[in-house]
């Protein structure tokens, strides 16, 4: 009954419902805002300002050392992108090799499907000790350790959903370039390459948050030098400050985590909203 | 696990066979390596599979092997996991189900939804610990985080997913809300949480592993940290992460045998017996799914 009281009367207003689609959480936002700064949101959850800082708190350490948080930015930014891009033009190698061998891809898929479900925390410390015997810098080696990490956890999203761009193809459209008397290769550039496009940008959305999740949690198990000058990364500036019951500083290191999660998330989406655009035409 | 076991008996069994011998051929050869090139300790950095094999018999204690060990840990972070993830499902659930009763929820949620999947919860685990407080509730806290927002886009995309033919029908049937929901809205959605629960199950163990390892006490994360810092013996290390792997893909699996348990059929039978009034319209419905796919 009620959702046929109601469509007319949203159709009536369609106003309406684009002024509450942002009105509504941004009211919702604020309120959380207000109850957190005015510190209610503390005794609601039962916590403390010095482990929850208020956000101008927060805003007053950023702005008092943003060389150092910068810094350990580009730490966990660099290797985030170096593995994202490596480990998905690696997934996507696979998948076309699987695509290419049928049977024996298919079997080599499953293999790498599996590497997903490891566990970072795992991979991470073998990745950290196998680097230690190939340099003795320790910058990089904890790149190269977090770029490994991710690779392995970004291959297998993007390998999957790849074999499937590669392979699932418009009805027809092997038959169609079979009468054009198209080989291999043209059928792959003409046909298969771009029917994977969309699935690209969907293993994307997946591995790009788990491949900045890879890269902070990998940075609890690299080695780093001790002292002020050192940028280990976000995530070990987090955990040791936490550890040093600086509360305050690690909240300014989560809300810079924070920011590149959703950031690099909105350029991806801004890149696939606009490659995709372009591909109709 | 049911197709994973048919691939493994059928002809392409052999395939995967193949890869996996591979796979640890490759290993193989990376241990000689680093057996050969490091002096000091190689079974820190790479060890054979056989070392690794050894070990799972080998004593730590007078009572106890490192693999018992391993396995009491394993224990208490997967009883605390699924407690986490147990009450993450719940909560997408609820959330979803709110969300598609009242445009209003749906609205207010739905940015902070796309938000948090974007947000890195795992790198916050220390400051969760330290607003809970005691490690075992942080730890059901961030699965239950993990688990929560899978669960509930992806129901959410289930509710929606359901066509219009299928609201008018209920709606010409006069069907209230509670009919329609369980005899229509949750069976379609139901496969979409499945889909949801797979993502979230191996982040649930994961998340489980890596509070941990920020306190000591019981816990796969927390017997990792001492065996790097070489308080057990490092085969303790190697077995974990064996053991954590196989847990993640089980996890996943095992959600998939659930999965093909219920919703395969058995879910809207059951549905179907709750509410004999309006017996037709299954058929009906089948019907019309069946024409749809």
């Amino acid at each position: 009954m009620k959702s046929r009281q109601k469509k007319p009367k949203l159709s009536e207003r369609p106003m309406f419902e684009t002024v509450t689609s942002v009105l509504y959480p941004l009211l919702f936002g604020a309120v959380i805002f207000v109850l957190w700064e005015t510190e209610l949101l503390h005794r609601m959850i039962g916590t403390t300002e010095s482990i929850l800082p208020t956000p101008s708190h927060i805003a007053d350490i950023i702005a008092n050392n943003p060389s150092k948080l910068f810094g350990n930015l580009m730490m966990t930014m660099l290797p985030t992108l170096i593995g994202l891009a490596l480990g998905s033009l690696l997934g996507y190698g696979v998948a076309v090799l699987a695509a290419m061998f049928g049977r024996w891809g298919a079997g080599g898929l499953t293999i790498v499907s599996c590497f997903n479900a490891i566990p970072i925390v795992a991979l991470a410390p073998v990745f950290n000790n196998l680097i230690k015997t190939v340099t003795s810098d320790i910058t990089i080696r904890g790149l190269t350790a977090k770029v490994l990490v991710i690779i392995v956890m970004c291959m297998s999203s993007m390998s999957i959903n790849a074999y499937r761009g590669l392979t699932q193809l418009q009805p027809f459209g092997e038959d169609l370039m079979a009468t054009y008397g198209a080989d291999r290769k043209t059928v792959f550039l003409m046909l298969r390459l771009p029917n994977s496009l969309p699935y690209i940008f969907t293993a994307l959305k997946v591995s790009l948050p788990l491949s900045v999740i890879s890269s902070l949690v990998s940075e609890y198990f690299i080695d780093t030098v001790e002292g002020s000058q050192s940028r280990p990364g976000l995530g070990r500036m987090i955990r040791s400050n936490i550890l040093n019951a600086q509360y305050a500083t690690a909240w300014a290191y989560i809300t810079f985590a924070c920011a590149l999660g959703v950031a690099l998330y909105i350029v991806l989406m801004l890149i696939s909203k606009r490659v995709l655009k372009n591909r109709g035409k | 696990m049911k197709n994973f076991i048919k691939r493994l008996t059928s002809k392409n069994g052999w395939v995967l066979f193949v890869w996996l011998a591979a796979l640890a051929a490759v290993w193989e050869i990376g241990a000689t390596v680093i057996g050969a090139t490091v002096r000091n300790h190689p079974e820190y950095i790479l060890p054979h599979l056989w070392q690794i094999a050894a070990s799972v018999v080998q004593p730590v204690s007078d009572t106890q092997t490192i693999f018992g060990l391993v396995m009491v840990n394993a224990w208490a972070t997967l009883s605390r996991a699924l407690v986490g993830f147990l009450i993450g499902m719940a909560a997408g659930f609820v959330l979803a189900l709110l969300m598609s009763l009242s445009r209003a929820v749906e609205k207010i949620a739905f940015p902070y939804l796309m938000l948090i999947q974007m947000i890195p919860i795992l790198g916050m685990a220390p400051i969760v610990l330290s607003l809970t407080g005691d490690i075992g509730v942080s730890r059901i806290v961030i699965a239950a985080i993990l688990t929560f927002y899978p669960v509930a886009t992806n129901m959410l995309a289930g509710f929606r997913s359901v066509s219009r033919e299928k609201h008018e029908l209920m709606y010409s049937y006069a069907a209230n809300t509670f009919v329609k929901y369980v005899k229509m809205m949750l069976p379609s959605a139901l496969p979409y949480m499945f889909t949801g629960l797979k993502i979230a199950a191996p982040m649930a163990v994961t998340a489980s592993i890596l509070v941990d390892t920020l306190q000591g006490g019981v816990g796969l994360g927390c017997l990792l940290s001492q065996s790097l810092k070489h308080n057990t013996s490092i085969y303790a290390f190697w077995e974990i992460v064996f053991i954590s792997a196989a847990l993640g893909i089980l996890s996943a699996k095992l959600i998939g045998l659930i999965e093909s348990l219920t919703v395969g059929g058995r879910l809207s039978a059951l549905s179907g017996r709750l509410i004999r009034s309006a017996g037709k319209e299954k058929r009906y419905e089948k019907q019309a799914e069946k024409t749809e796919a």
